[in-house]
């Protein structure tokens, strides 16, 4: 009885509405042949993994909040065990000129930065604090989990988040209880006003405590696996038409003592660690709009508690030309080498050479209230 | 003070200072409406030129109670305030651009010197950010026109840079032909303040970057899609330049879809009142600053058509509804010989909604101030018998059961009300 009264009342709630909602949809096609050298992965001749589809559906509470419903899907690797499509946010975002409340299954704050790489996962072990409960099958399990969040933002630019997550648990998959807790402080210009700041464009620091259980420890807060991250972005060259940008992470993994060998991935994500990872970037902008860009980056990984001296290293190199609106063709160079104990996980070293074209689009239709990063919000404070 | 302003007057200081259209025949209604009617713009001598000055700033308005948007305004105020000089006269009005985009000011209508016209790049360059620019011109012709700002027209006009400008002649041939005392100008514009925040954002956006480049010596005329000349902009399509309407940069896919209809800058329930006496003639100037039609009907009455942009008619004719177009301006003269409370409105009727809501928009009331209270009283006026027991079948039985009813149902026992969803 109860369930057909409660279809009544939604079905009576959906012939009444009335308000048409803001419809953001936003989607990247990434399309690339791939050639590998001194790899454990094939070269591939078409790899549309990383293309993925968001939509959200927004608007205006009956105060002076607003509410977003995103749905979003990705098609994962072949190899991530993740099937075809992976639905990699699924969240409600509730939101008002100081506030920001995120619930539902999203990127975790397991990374401050967005690199200038082709695809989010090029260098994922440099650019993100990984999950210490996954059997790093696939990258998706680090980057997103089911996470309930609250920001709070001070004079438009200091973000302060506290955040708790359901992270994916490769051993107990059906355990869906908090196993992660955090703290974040961002400070960002706003995207509008990027081109022409100084020196600090962003910087961050988050702290991330995964309750894991190690043994022999009762405590949560000794069995936990914590990490700390720093992030900057610094504008080199602010500059309408030449901009040059310099971003870089530092993720320190204050691992378990009692890791001293690496015997599968859990191990790898509980040891210590330090991750030190940078790019240079170079934007063409020509006639208001990108051009060409050129970004160069590496990165370092010592894992200093281990018997045997262990470390990986990265370099990327990418240049991506726009075609035409929204188009844009691509060429990579990533070389990672492996050292000591994380040799015998990802092998020694691979070329990786990538040709792509890549479409990215993000569009908002019947839009009814302005942005955040807004102008007229920023200067005139106007959300409405 | 007569009892029936006295009646009056007393519910609208019980109300404080609220006013609501149950009081509009009270003294303190024409006090408040004044608030809505354009204002005059004061001036100042010096030598022949009379001296008027404009500022342009960034400005929150407010078109309907509890609605409010950031637009663009002359000193403040949509529309912008009213300037009224006489044919001959010198005028000079210093124009001061506060806010970080462009403008220029186009006197709509008047035989100003071509330099003086306002269209950028073509009579002058547009008013920087933080700049100023004096226009001088000899009033002429007489007439009822209008000024707007004449960079960006899509969105500035829309947005709110328009105003009023009167000149008028000692011996005006309307006046003497229909003589009055009183007269009100009606400025009509419509806004899609989803495209004028929008479109504002990315006009702000691309001035920041703009200012920068040109101050640093860096114009370019592709990337600023200014050209110096035809052959100059044949020359960069011919080395690949591709204009900004093709898809190579931005461009709205949409053009303004109006959702906002404004008299005066105000929409239903905030228009104003015109106001009329039995006998009195009135002239209403009506301008057209924006970018729809508007079939403007009158209750109740014919209007004399008396002034085709500014230009005298020799031989008025009669109409009660009237196509006022975008950039026109008619002057019509009502007289008073149908005491009332009249609705005076657009009807294409999607104009008189606000975001979609009908009733809203331009919907405005002709009042006659003559008009007894006695006749606002629905039980007492009301043709329906549920409200008034001496209606043609008011000696139903019941009938006297339901004389509440009209207080459970619609409030005071009063005309007129504001109603805001039908």
């Amino acid at each position: 009885m109860k369930k057909i009264i409660y279809i009544v009342i939604l079905f009576s709630g959906l012939a009444n509405a009335q308000i048409t909602p803001e419809f953001e949809i936003g989607t990247k096609g990434v399309f690339s042949g791939n050639l590998n050298i001194n790899s454990d992965e094939p070269s591939a001749v078409s790899d549309f993994s990383d293309t993925q589809l968001l939509m959200g559906l927004r608007q205006k509470l009956y105060n002076n909040w607003r509410a977003q419903f995103v749905l979003g899907l990705q098609f994962p690797d072949a190899n991530s065990k993740l099937g075809e499509v992976f639905y990699n946010n699924i969240f409600i975002r509730l939101e008002d000129q100081k506030n920001i409340v995120k619930l539902g299954r999203t990127l975790a704050k397991t990374n401050l930065n967005q690199f200038p790489t082709l695809r989010d996962d090029d260098a994922q072990q440099f650019t993100y604090a990984l999950n210490p409960f996954s059997d790093g099958v696939n990258t998706e399990w680090d980057q997103y989990a089911n996470v309930l969040e609250y920001a709070h933002i001070f004079k438009q630019r200091f973000f302060i988040s506290m955040h708790g997550e359901n992270f994916y648990n490769s051993l107990k998959p059906d355990d869906f209880r908090l196993n992660s807790i955090g703290l974040s402080l961002m400070y960002k210009v706003p995207s509008s006003q990027r081109w022409n700041r100084d020196v600090i464009q962003e910087i961050g620091l988050s702290y991330n405590n995964y309750f894991t259980d190690r043994i022999g420890y009762s405590s949560d807060f000794d069995a936990s696996v914590k990490n700390l991250l720093f992030s900057t972005t610094l504008n080199l060259k602010p500059d309408p038409i030449n901009f040059i940008d310099f971003r870089f992470q530092a993720i320190q993994n204050f691992g378990w003592n009692e890791v001293r060998a690496l015997n599968d991935y859990f191990d790898y994500t509980r040891t210590e660690s330090s991750t030190f990872f940078g790019t240079f970037r170079y934007l063409k902008q020509k006639l208001e709009r990108p051009n060409y860009q050129i970004s160069i980056g590496g990165g370092y990984k010592s894992l200093p508690n281990l018997e045997v001296d262990s470390s990986q290293l990265i370099f990327i190199a990418n240049s991506f030309y726009r075609i035409g609106e929204n188009f844009d063709i691509g060429l990579q160079y990533r070389y990672t080498e492996n050292r000591g104990f994380t040799e015998g996980l990802f092998g020694k070293n691979e070329h990786r050479i990538q040709l792509a074209l890549v479409y990215s689009f993000n569009k908002i239709f019947n839009k009814q209230f302005g942005d955040r990063e807004d102008l007229l919000n920023l200067e005139h404070n106007y959300l409405r | 003070m007569d009892r029936r302003n006295f009646i009056a007057t007393g519910a609208v200081s019980t109300a404080g200072m609220l006013f609501f259209p149950g009081n509009l025949l009270a003294s303190e209604a024409k006090i408040i409406n004044k608030q809505k009617l354009v204002q005059p713009l004061s001036y100042k001598m010096d030598g022949e030129w009379k001296e008027f000055e404009l500022y342009i700033d960034i400005h929150i308005h407010e078109p309907a109670p509890g609605f409010k948007y950031h637009t663009l305004a002359f000193n403040d105020m949509i529309p912008g305030p009213e300037i009224r000089v006489n044919a001959g006269d010198k005028v000079r009005v210093k124009f001061v651009n506060k806010t970080d985009l462009n403008h220029t000011i186009h006197w709509h209508g008047v035989y100003v010197p071509w330099r003086m016209d306002g269209v950028p790049f073509v009579t002058q360059l547009p008013v920087m950010p933080k700049n100023e620019f004096i226009y001088e011109f000899i009033a002429e012709p007489e007439g009822t026109h209008f000024y707007h700002c004449h960079w960006g027209t899509l969105m500035h006009m829309q947005a709110g840079m328009f105003g009023s400008l009167i000149i008028e002649k000692p011996n005006d041939s309307i006046k003497q032909r229909f003589p009055y005392e009183r007269e009100y100008t009606l400025v009509y514009s419509s806004h899609d303040t989803n495209y004028i925040r929008s479109e504002m954002n990315g006009m702000l956006e691309r001035m920041k970057q703009r200012s920068y480049l040109m101050k640093e010596g860096r114009f370019d005329p592709e990337q600023f899609s200014v050209f110096d000349s035809k052959e100059q902009l044949l020359e960069s399509i011919d080395n690949g330049y591709q204009p900004p309407y093709v898809t190579n940069r931005r461009s709205n896919s949409e053009l303004p879809q109006a959702n906002w209809f404004t008299v005066n800058g105000k929409s239903y329930p905030s228009t104003p009142y015109v106001f009329i006496k039995s006998g009195e003639n009135i002239r209403i100037r009506l301008i057209n600053a924006g970018a729809e039609t508007h079939h403007l009907h009158l209750h109740g009455h014919d209007f004399w058509m008396v002034a085709d942009d500014g230009v005298p008619i020799d031989n008025p004719w009669k109409r009660n509804t009237v196509p006022l177009t975008p950039g026109k301006t008619f002057d019509i003269i009502v007289e008073g010989k149908n005491r009332g409370i009249w609705t005076f409105h657009d009807h294409d009727t999607r104009k008189v909604t606000n975001n979609g809501l009908y009733p809203g928009g331009n919907l405005l009331a002709l009042v006659y101030e003559d008009l007894p209270a006695d006749e606002l009283i629905i039980s007492k006026h009301s043709g329906n018998p549920i409200y008034n027991s001496n209606a043609g079948m008011g000696n139903m039985k019941g009938m006297d059961a339901m004389g509440n009813m009209n207080k459970m149902m619609f409030g005071e026992d009063k005309l007129p009300k504001i109603a805001l969803d039908e």
